[in-house]
């Protein structure tokens, strides 16, 4: 209950950060220079077309009157029209959102999984050559571009090797997959598609380890070094002095107190893989929302970038709100 | 070391329920890799390297089309390309073959989908005649209704082909009459020579029976359907078209005019990465690669299993001088950077060779073109003498090229290289789309590269693009009275003799204005497999996959 209290205060407190967002991102975007309506004209338009062509964005409005306009959209669910495609906004993001978030989703979780054992394992041996490895392997992981580690693995995973399938797409089409949330592992487990699931799972392997490893390194050290100051605590030396049983020193001290942080790194390390999506969707040929946003922030294409601009917002705000329950759960002392 | 090292009560079994489930655990990943990887067969390099079967092509290109309505679609070129297969077109270009290859017939547009598309005596009423008994998809029978359905609707959408339109005197609705079922006239404002060519761009056609059930009150050409549902009835049919990936085409049985398509089935399949549409090609997972850039082709010509087709296309390189802006508002500063640019260097280096050195601001093949009209070559001490002339010894500006454009990038690297040795100091500014369109629209660049080709091959439309008076592509704010007079002459001049005596003109006046830097034109290089056979050079570079065949 007393969870459930915070999550519906700290939702209500999302109302005035997410109108802040819509108000700088309709600002922003139309500061930018730049003009949508010739991106979409053909050579020979008039200046006469390029008036009806605003005028059928909405574009010939007072600003002041476009904003109220979207704001009402907003209100009833309408993200408005594409000016590159002419399709309805709220449709384009919701093909495409699905296949982002289930890249992104599993990354974070293989490099959460990957941190957490890694990061203890590596702290319990300190200054061993383990540790060393790990360590070494982070900052690898942390160094490398992801679009040159995408490469490199599609050079050796699918052209060397033959063990994964072309970059091209995120699922076999001959699998006649039913689109039902755009995330084809749910949607192939929902419709009871074994080929398909298999294939979604095929064509995730590559882009998920290679965001995967672009964002363990932080999460790895700020587990390991938790780990450290837990194992250098005065609380846990007693324990393990009383002669408390090892998986019991693991599980009750160590692994519990060590996990503290993680939440709210992990939840910044979720901004980050988002980000990092448009350069793993071109290599991969994933056609998520990273490459759809950036598309419609190179052409300006208002809509789609505030559309874009708003759901990257909802996403953070909600996956740290996410982390302090979690957070909560973890540390006791924490009040919420 | 206090706490680093485990330590518990009893020592663990040799094999615990935890290593066991590890274990387990272990097995259960490797299967399911494993799993991945034998149930990636169709797409893993084991058994995907068949080569092109006879009845199906799969070709690769760049990235999804944007929406499946003409009428409304911004510059996209795999979009424009893929209408190009899938709407019905009622006139096309012939086939040519020139120096080896086999190209689109600018000269020689030729009804497809109609029966006839011919003028009255003068040349203002022209009348396309439809073939009877064509369909689309749904059943529905193609007549003069929906050619007129569909040109309403491209006038009301006021944008690509009312445009165009413009060129040839189309300007109202009112000038598309239907005559019978299967006859449709064209009323233009004057004759014009331009009407073939123009027509070929403009003459696609909508089911209009299946779209008016999708039509509302505020939404009454139904743009919303449109954009999301493939159009029929064109040399291809869309069989299935999955968002992002894969765009299935199946030969229309049904077509009844010359050239139908030679390949059954063509898979086209989205891979942005240019290296890794280079992979699948050695693969042999794509058998055609349609956005592989020069680097990548000049590697794969020594792939086995892989050939480049090389054609002669009309595609433009050409450096813009805003000849209203300082310092290219002299005609002396112009003349100096012409000089100033390496051309062999630019034709070497940035295309490996690969490139036509051209004489003039008329593309090489079009009707007209005259060596006479570009009499400018890399000269540095002709254009520090140009320079002089001018009264300066020293200027400076900046050079726009589009900034995810690689081959721009190396050609204005090398223009400021050279240029600098002559006193032209060039300050390189990448820019995105959206601001290049804005400043290009707002005429307020000094020094631009452009590339780009012509989609009429004649030089009224090209002077009607680029080089009169309010032209969307004379970014180079260029205006000669005379060349107006010429340009407005031309509408009305049909005879090729006397349109060849304006052409030579404005060749000399161009010569002599010198508003672009000229620098070549790059051939068209296509990789395929060794297999894939009977490739037509497009020359409004929109590429007819009819031709196309899975078979040597």
């Amino acid at each position: 209950m007393r969870i459930a209290r915070f999550v519906a205060r700290r939702l209500l407190q999302l109302v005035p950060v997410l109108l802040g967002v819509v108000v700088a991102t309709f600002v922003l975007v139309r500061v930018l220079p730049g003009d949508p309506i010739r991106t979409i004209l053909g050579p020979n338009a008039t200046e006469a077309e390029a008036a009806a062509a605003r005028a059928r964005f909405g574009l010939d409005q007072p600003l002041w009157k476009q904003f109220l306009d979207y704001l009402g959209g907003l209100l009833t669910g309408d993200l408005g029209t594409s000016i590159q495609s002419g399709n309805a906004v709220a449709g384009e993001l919701a093909l495409r959102v699905g296949p982002t978030l289930q890249l992104v989703v599993l990354a974070v979780a293989v490099a959460v999984l990957i941190a957490v054992v890694g990061g203890i394992w590596s702290a319990r041996r300190a200054d061993r050559a383990a540790d060393h490895g790990i360590r070494v392997l982070a900052l690898i992981g942390n160094s490398v571009p992801e679009f040159w580690l995408g490469l490199v693995l599609v050079l050796v995973g699918y052209s060397m090797l033959g063990w994964f399938p072309a970059p091209s797409g995120r699922v076999d089409p001959d699998t006649n997959l039913t689109p039902i949330t755009g995330a084809e592992l749910i949607d192939a487990a929902l419709t009871a598609n074994g080929p398909a699931f298999t294939s979604a799972l095929a064509h995730l392997a590559l882009p998920v380890a290679t965001l995967a490893i672009v964002v363990v390194a932080p999460l790895l050290r700020s587990v390991r070094a938790s780990a450290l100051e837990v194992l250098h605590s005065e609380a846990y030396t007693a324990a393990a002095a009383h002669g408390l049983r090892d998986r019991l020193l693991r599980r009750g001290y160590l692994v519990r107190s060590a996990l503290v942080r993680l939440p709210s790194l992990a939840a910044l390390v979720f901004g980050t893989a988002i980000g990092s999506t448009v350069l793993i969707e071109y290599v991969y040929s994933w056609q998520g929302f990273g490459q759809w946003a950036l598309r419609g922030l190179l052409y300006r294409d208002f809509p789609v970038v505030q559309a874009s601009v708003l759901l990257i917002a909802v996403c953070y705000v909600l996956v740290f709100l996410i982390a302090d329950v979690v957070h909560a759960i973890l540390d006791p002392r924490v009040k919420i | 070391m206090a706490g680093t090292s485990p330590r518990g009560g009893s020592a663990p079994p040799a094999l615990s329920r935890r290593s066991v489930l590890q274990l387990g655990g272990i097995g259960a990943f490797l299967f399911a890799t494993g799993a991945c990887a034998s149930g990636s067969g169709t797409d893993g390099s084991d058994d995907a390297s068949p080569g092109a079967s006879a009845d199906t092509l799969r070709i690769a290109v760049s990235s999804y089309l944007s929406s499946w309505d003409q009428d409304f679609v911004g510059f996209d070129p795999v979009a424009l390309m893929l209408y190009k297969n899938v709407f019905p077109y009622m006139i096309d270009y012939g086939v040519t073959e020139v120096d080896g290859s086999r190209i689109l017939d600018t000269e020689n547009v030729m009804a497809t989908f109609a029966e006839s598309f011919e003028p009255n005596a003068d040349q203002t009423v022209w009348t396309l005649k439809l073939r009877q008994g064509v369909t689309f998809a749904s059943g529905n029978e193609m007549t003069a209704a929906d050619v007129k359905w569909s040109k309403d609707r491209a006038f009301a959408a006021q944008a690509n082909v009312a445009g165009i339109y413009r060129t040839i005197g189309l300007t109202e609705p009112d000038q598309v009459t239907v005559v019978d079922d299967y006859t449709v006239q064209f009323t233009q404002a004057f004759p014009s020579a331009l009407t073939r060519q123009i027509q070929a761009i403009s003459l696609y056609v909508f089911d209009s029976e299946e779209a008016k059930k999708h039509a509302t009150d505020a939404d009454p050409w139904a743009a919303e359907w449109f954009a999301n549902n493939a159009p029929t009835g064109g040399y291809f049919n869309v069989e299935r078209a999955v968002q992002g990936q894969e765009i299935v085409l199946a030969a229309n049985e049904q077509y009844p005019g010359p050239d139908p398509a030679q390949t059954k089935t063509i898979r086209i399949s989205v891979v942005p990465a240019a290296a890794n549409q280079r992979l699948q090609l050695e693969a042999g997972d794509i058998d055609v690669a349609l956005g592989i850039g020069q680097r990548d082709i000049a590697d794969l010509k020594n792939t086995d299993g892989v050939k480049v087709i090389s054609a002669a296309s009309n595609e433009q390189v050409a450096i813009q001088m805003s000849v209203t802006t300082a310092p290219f508002d002299n005609v002396d500063v112009r003349k100096a950077l012409a000089h100033a640019v390496p051309y062999d260097q630019i034709i070497n280096n940035v295309y490996g060779g690969d490139a036509r050195p051209t004489k003039s601001l008329v593309p090489l093949d079009m009707p007209g073109y005259d060596e006479r009209g570009y009499p400018y070559g890399y000269d540095p001490d002709a254009a520090r003498a140009a320079l002089a002339a001018a009264g300066v010894d020293q200027i400076s500006s900046e050079l726009v090229y589009a900034t995810d454009n690689d081959t721009q990038q190396q050609i204005a690297v090398l223009v400021q290289s050279e240029a600098r040795k002559v006193g032209i100091e060039l300050e390189l500014v990448p820019l995105d789309p959206a601001t290049l369109a804005e400043r290009r629209q707002q005429k307020n660049i000094p020094l631009q590269i452009t590339a780009g080709q012509l989609w009429v091959n004649d030089v009224e439309y090209m002077l009607a693009t680029s080089f009169v008076e309010g032209a969307n592509l004379n970014y180079s704010n260029y205006v000669n009275p005379e060349l107006e007079e010429i340009y407005e002459r031309s509408h009305t001049v049909v005879d090729p003799a006397e349109r060849n005596e304006l052409w030579l003109r404005v060749q000399e006046i161009l010569a002599a204005d010198v508003p672009w830097v000229i620098l070549c034109q790059p051939n068209f290089n296509l990789p395929v497999r060794e297999a894939v056979s009977g490739w037509v050079q497009p020359m409004d570079g929109l590429a007819r996959l009819r031709y196309l065949s899975a078979s040597a």
